[in-house]
């Protein structure tokens, strides 16, 4: 049997005998590019759709979300268990926070959802900042407004009380 | 006194070598050039052409120049990397003077202060031991315009008779010879004669690896069914595709072309109405050769005598052919002897002067031809005229207007001048485009010599090995900053166009060299404004002479893609072929093609004679040096080239297995090789591809790892080309590199 | 879009070494430093062999049909493209499958690239930088009728064996006109030097 002057595909058969997959990914890019055209429509319905249905859910969840009750006064360490430059987890109302001790000496806390995208945001005191690893969003350690990256408003703080020899959490400041 | 002012990790930690890259990705459009000029390649004598990106006052790349009929194109790593030289942290700025207090050795002062410096030192030593005890030593990779200038400053400014260049160590073997046997130094044929040749006869060049572009033309002539003869004593990159090889032994190139002659006659292979009608002196050739039969030449060449057949064949038999030369057959105590011998197979043979049938030597450096026909020889004036010549002498003078009894006579070959420094005969120098300490033989002996000088100024764009012992350092231009001509390989005159300005206080060299001629009180016919005003008075000086420039311009240069030397007027095209039959030239007035007043050539007697250091039980080795492809001459430039270090960072000692196992030493093994004269610190490769009785060093590297550190400085008697292809060592294994190297990176030092 | 009557071809046999190519291609500005195509050293204690692996531009594209991130594409005149960043991970798939050893992995970058025949240049028309400064022109960019008067000694081909399978590439390889249909790159696998042999007389053994 005679080969074939081109070797177009792995294993000899034509392009119409080849499986789906290979129309779907082709190595060619102009065909590449028709597929997404095609299916470009189809995709940004679809998308647009589960946008406008997300947005709906989000303004139920937060309608419903007012009526919570606010959190309380919680009691979070011990006065001296930070020294100036340290930090410390701790959770409040359900969610995730950092308690500071600035180099200062100051006692400062935040709610540590990054108000990015939500990402987990780490202390960097040596710099006077907290850092969000995710898009690389600063924020600034003493008053948590943002300073860099994409973050436009401020972590919200919590509010702190010194009772006793503790550090305890009394509040939450709403960020808009 | 010339001592360095610091230890060499200092110097090197101030002045290089370092190396420069190519910066990263840009898609801004800082990427793009905002002018491109046309130009050559600033290496070596193919002085391939080449266009550079400019942005601003930077060379940011380079774009390959098609329309350049030589190298159409093409170009060798060292050419796609030279622009990587601008902008160099190495790069001298200002002008230095030595002060061993200053970190690195060398403090920065003012330009004016230097040439200030430099003409008061020079006064004094020629005020208290006459105008030759200051030495000049030029070099031929500058313009002709500069290397015309050299030596108009040193005649008729300095009025030393000690001036001599570089070249000295590059092309004088081929130019006596060329000389002798045609009257003109100069390649015989165009390069694309080769392709209609059915011979190419290569005889000691590694055109692969420094002639690159010359590979097309001999690939196009195997394409039209040539055959290749490769004389090698070892296998080069275009050796390994030859038709013929022949490993001959270094220094036994003149028996071998005799035994080929003792075939070519013995068979009747000659042209005998050519070698009748156009030569000279055939009969006592052939009578000298007589004595080289088939046996005999295999015996002192160490070529086996079917191979010496078969290339006396091929080449006797021959109808068009193309034999070429370099350096292999030049570097030796009887260089001219060698290249006597490969023309008088050619005479023989009746193929040259026409179509297909050519000569050449390949010359080494950029401007190696030019810089070799204007006046910056011991015994030479512009267009190639003799210093010692009366007529010569007047006509000379008559164009620099000076009195022909001002102009110094006859000095002595760069090797010579470091001979008198070291005797206490010359006590000042001024160097330029030259770098002894890493490029003459027996280099401990030109330390020595440099450490005695009273004074020593430099012109160069980095600091290298030797500026190290200067007093006063000038800072000069680079290639593309400055404008002129140069003559390529061919013989062709074409145009260095000017790309950038030299930054900082660094200028053109012809500036610097009028600045000290003004500092001198005698700067009339140093007044130059622009390098087309010295090619304008070049072209004069050069009338009449063997190298007449003076029908060549700028404009026909640029119109002509080049103009082939000689160029009598400006109606005249120049000269593409040399020898052509009915053809006129200067000295036989239309006798005859050859460049003697009868027009006939001249055959020779090739005199063979063992190289001046043979191997014996101390030293029973032979060494051979040479080149690597990314690399040029002293490694001044490629060193500090971060690709080209990249692609050879070391110098790598080339021995055969069997040599190797007998000395007990492997493929990557540290070894010393050591001559007579000193001691080399090198990592061994283990090859087939050279001879087991031979070992090799490329030569660009400085210090401890200089193969110069082992060469011996015998010359030539009528060239005074140093001995570089043949000495003897002895090779041993190594623990590691040596002291002084171990801290080093391998560009360093 | 690179004409369509453009060829490269490729002759290892001319090849000295020398990496102008090499240096060329890392002048582009998209990958300056980096260069797309690099030399094969075939064995330096044997012989000065050296050759140039510029992408073959394969009619069937292993590379980019073992590629898990679908990163290497062809453009419509069947140059293959490298792989573009947002898609490469980095995996060597396409490194260790290519027949002919081009692609490289640059774990600097996280990227695999390899040779996309200079596309820059070819699509508006100018030859590629590897081709345009090769001095022995080992690498030969031009039409086919050029390519045919300057190699009487030699033909182009585009088909290669290895073992079972038959490439079929868009650059070809130049080898000589009375030769096999195909190069047939495992049955050469084992084959040394050709050329002829020579004693040389070595005087004095005892070296």
């Amino acid at each position: 049997m005679s080969e074939p002057t081109r070797v177009e595909t792995p294993d000899l058969r034509p392009p119409e005998a080849q499986p789906r997959w290979r129309r779907d990914f082709p190595i060619d890019w102009p065909e590449d590019h028709l597929v997404a055209r095609r299916d470009f429509t189809k995709f940004l319905v679809l998308t647009s759709f589960a946008f406008v249905a997300g947005q709906l859910w989000i303004g139920v969840k937060s309608l419903l979300g007012r009526r919570a009750p606010a959190p309380g006064a919680e009691r979070i360490a011990r006065l001296d268990r930070l020294a100036p430059g340290e930090a410390m987890q701790f959770a409040y109302g359900g969610e995730d926070a950092l308690l500071m001790r600035l180099p200062g000496g100051e006692l400062v806390a935040y709610s540590s959802k990054c108000t990015h995208l939500a990402c987990a945001v780490v202390p960097d005191l040596e710099r006077g900042r907290i850092a969000c690893p995710c898009h690389h969003g600063y924020f600034d350690a003493a008053s948590g407004r943002p300073i860099a990256g994409p973050p436009n408003r401020p972590l919200p703080r919590i509010v702190l009380e010194t009772r006793g020899g503790w550090v305890w959490a009394v509040g939450r400041e709403v960020s808009t | 006194m010339s001592t360095v002012p610091a230890g060499l990790p200092e110097l090197i930690s101030e002045h290089g070598p370092h190396l420069a890259h190519r910066t990263g990705a840009r898609t801004s459009s800082e990427a793009e050039p905002e002018r491109l000029v046309d130009t050559h390649c600033c290496f070596c004598g193919q002085q391939c052409g080449m266009t550079l990106k400019v942005r601003g006052n930077r060379v940011i790349g380079l774009e390959p120049r098609y329309d350049f009929p030589f190298n159409r194109g093409m170009l060798c790593p060292k050419g796609v990397n030279r622009y990587l030289q601008g902008g160099h942290p190495d790069r001298l700025l200002t002008a230095l003077v030595r002060d061993p207090s200053h970190t690195g050795g060398f403090a920065p002062i003012a330009y004016e202060d230097a040439v200030r410096r430099t003409a008061e030192a020079i006064r004094r030593i020629q005020d208290e031991h006459g105008p030759d005890a200051f030495a000049v030593l030029s070099g031929a990779s500058l313009t002709t315009e500069k290397t015309y200038l050299m030596g108009k400053f040193a005649r008729v400014c300095l009025r030393t008779a000690n001036l001599d260049y570089n070249g000295r160590l590059c092309m004088v073997s081929a130019a006596a010879g060329n000389k002798k046997a045609f009257g003109v130094d100069r390649a015989a044929n165009p390069w694309r004669d080769i392709p209609e040749a059915e011979v190419v006869w290569i005889s000691g060049a590694n055109v692969a690896e420094c002639a690159p572009i010359t590979t097309d033309y001999v690939w196009q002539a195997r394409e039209n069914g040539a055959r290749v003869i490769v004389v090698d004593p070892r296998i080069t990159p275009l050796a390994r595709t030859c038709d013929l090889f022949l490993p001959v032994k270094p220094g036994r190139d003149a028996a071998l072309f005799n035994g080929v002659l003792h075939l070519m006659i013995e068979n009747g292979w000659l042209d005998r109405e050519f070698i009748e009608e156009h030569t000279v002196g055939f009969d006592e050739v052939a009578a000298s050769v007589r004595e080289w039969a088939p046996a005999r030449t295999a015996e002192v060449t160490g070529v086996p005598e079917p191979l010496i057949r078969t290339a006396a064949e091929w080449w006797g038999q021959a109808k068009t052919s193309f034999l070429m030369h370099a350096r292999g057959i030049e570097h030796h105590s009887h260089g001219v002897q060698n290249v006597l011998g490969a023309i008088n197979i050619v005479l023989a043979s009746g193929r040259i002067g026409r179509e297909g049938c050519g000569y050449g030597t390949i010359t080494g450096q950029g401007n190696g031809q030019g810089g070799r026909e204007h006046g910056q020889k011991c015994d030479q004036l512009p267009g190639a005229r003799d210093i010692d010549n009366p007529e010569h002498r007047a006509a000379v003078a008559a164009v620099w207007g000076v009195d022909p009894d001002e102009l110094p006579g006859k000095g002595v070959d760069a090797y010579e001048i470091f001979r008198k420094i070291d005797r206490g005969e010359i006590r000042g120098l001024l160097s330029i485009c030259f770098n002894p300490k890493v490029s003459l033989p027996d280099n401990a002996f030109v330390t020595r010599a440099l450490e005695k000088l009273d004074f020593y100024v430099v012109i160069d764009f980095f600091l290298s090995e030797t500026a190290h012992h200067a007093d006063v350092v000038l800072p000069g231009s680079l290639h593309e900053e400055d404008e002129g001509t140069v003559t390529q390989v061919e013989g062709r005159v074409i145009k260095i166009n000017r790309a950038v300005d030299p930054p900082g206080d660094a200028r053109q060299d012809w500036r610097i060299v009028q600045d000290l001629a003004a500092a001198l009180g005698r700067p009339r016919g140093f007044t130059f404004d622009s390098p087309r005003e010295i090619f304008d008075e070049l072209r004069r000086a050069s009338k009449g002479g063997i190298a007449d420039y003076s029908g060549i311009t700028y404009e026909k240069i640029e119109r002509q893609k080049g103009v082939f030397w000689p160029c009598y007027d400006e109606d005249h095209p120049g000269t593409e072929r040399l020898f052509e039959p009915g053809s006129w030239n200067p000295v036989a007035k239309g006798a005859g093609p050859f460049w003697f007043p009868d027009g006939k050539a001249r055959f020779n007697v090739a005199a063979h004679a063992p190289p001046a250091e043979e191997v014996d039980e101390e030293y029973p080795v032979i060494l051979t040096t040479g080149r690597v492809v990314s690399h040029f001459l002293s490694g001044t430039q490629t060193r500090r080239i971060g690709p080209l270090v990249d692609q050879y960072p070391e110098p790598r000692l080339e021995i055969h297995p069997h040599l190797a196992d007998h000395l007990g030493i492997a493929d990557g093994d540290w070894v010393i090789a050591e001559s007579r004269r000193g001691a080399c610190s090198l990592r061994a490769q283990v090859v087939t591809t050279i001879r087991p009785d031979t070992v090799f060093i490329p030569y660009h590297w400085p210090g401890r790892r200089s193969a110069n550190q082992l060469t011996v400085s015998a010359q030539d008697p009528i060239s005074k080309i140093p001995e570089y292809k043949v000495c003897a060592v002895r090779v041993r294994k190594a623990e590691g590199p040596a002291e002084e190297i171990a801290g080093l990176e391998p560009q360093q030092g | 879009m690179v004409p369509d009557n453009a060829v490269f071809a490729v002759d290892p046999s001319r090849c000295i070494g020398c990496e102008a190519c090499v240096h060329a291609c890392a002048e582009c500005d998209t990958h300056r430093g980096h260069s797309l195509i690099h030399l094969e050293v075939v064995d330096r204690s044997r012989s000065t062999q050296t050759a140039p692996m510029v992408c073959m531009h394969c009619d069937s594209p292993t590379c980019a049909e073992v590629c898990p991130a679908d990163a290497i594409k062809r453009t419509a005149d069947g140059v293959v493209q490298t792989a573009r960043k947002p898609r490469c991970i980095a995996c060597s798939n396409c490194v260790l499958a290519c027949p002919f050893g081009v692609p490289k992995m640059k774990t600097e970058f996280d990227l695999m690239m390899k040779c996309d025949m200079c596309y820059d240049r070819t699509s508006v028309g100018k030859k590629p930088m590897c081709a345009s400064v090769c001095p022995s022109q080992a690498l030969y960019y031009g039409t086919l009728e050029e390519l045919e008067r300057l190699r009487p000694r030699s033909r182009p081909t585009h088909r290669f064996r290895f073992g079972e399978q038959v490439i079929t590439t868009k650059v070809a390889m130049m080898v000589p006109p009375d030769g096999p249909e195909h190069v047939d790159v495992a049955a050469a696998l084992g084959a040394g030097p050709t050329g002829r042999r020579e004693s040389l007389p070595i005087v004095g053994q005892d070296v």
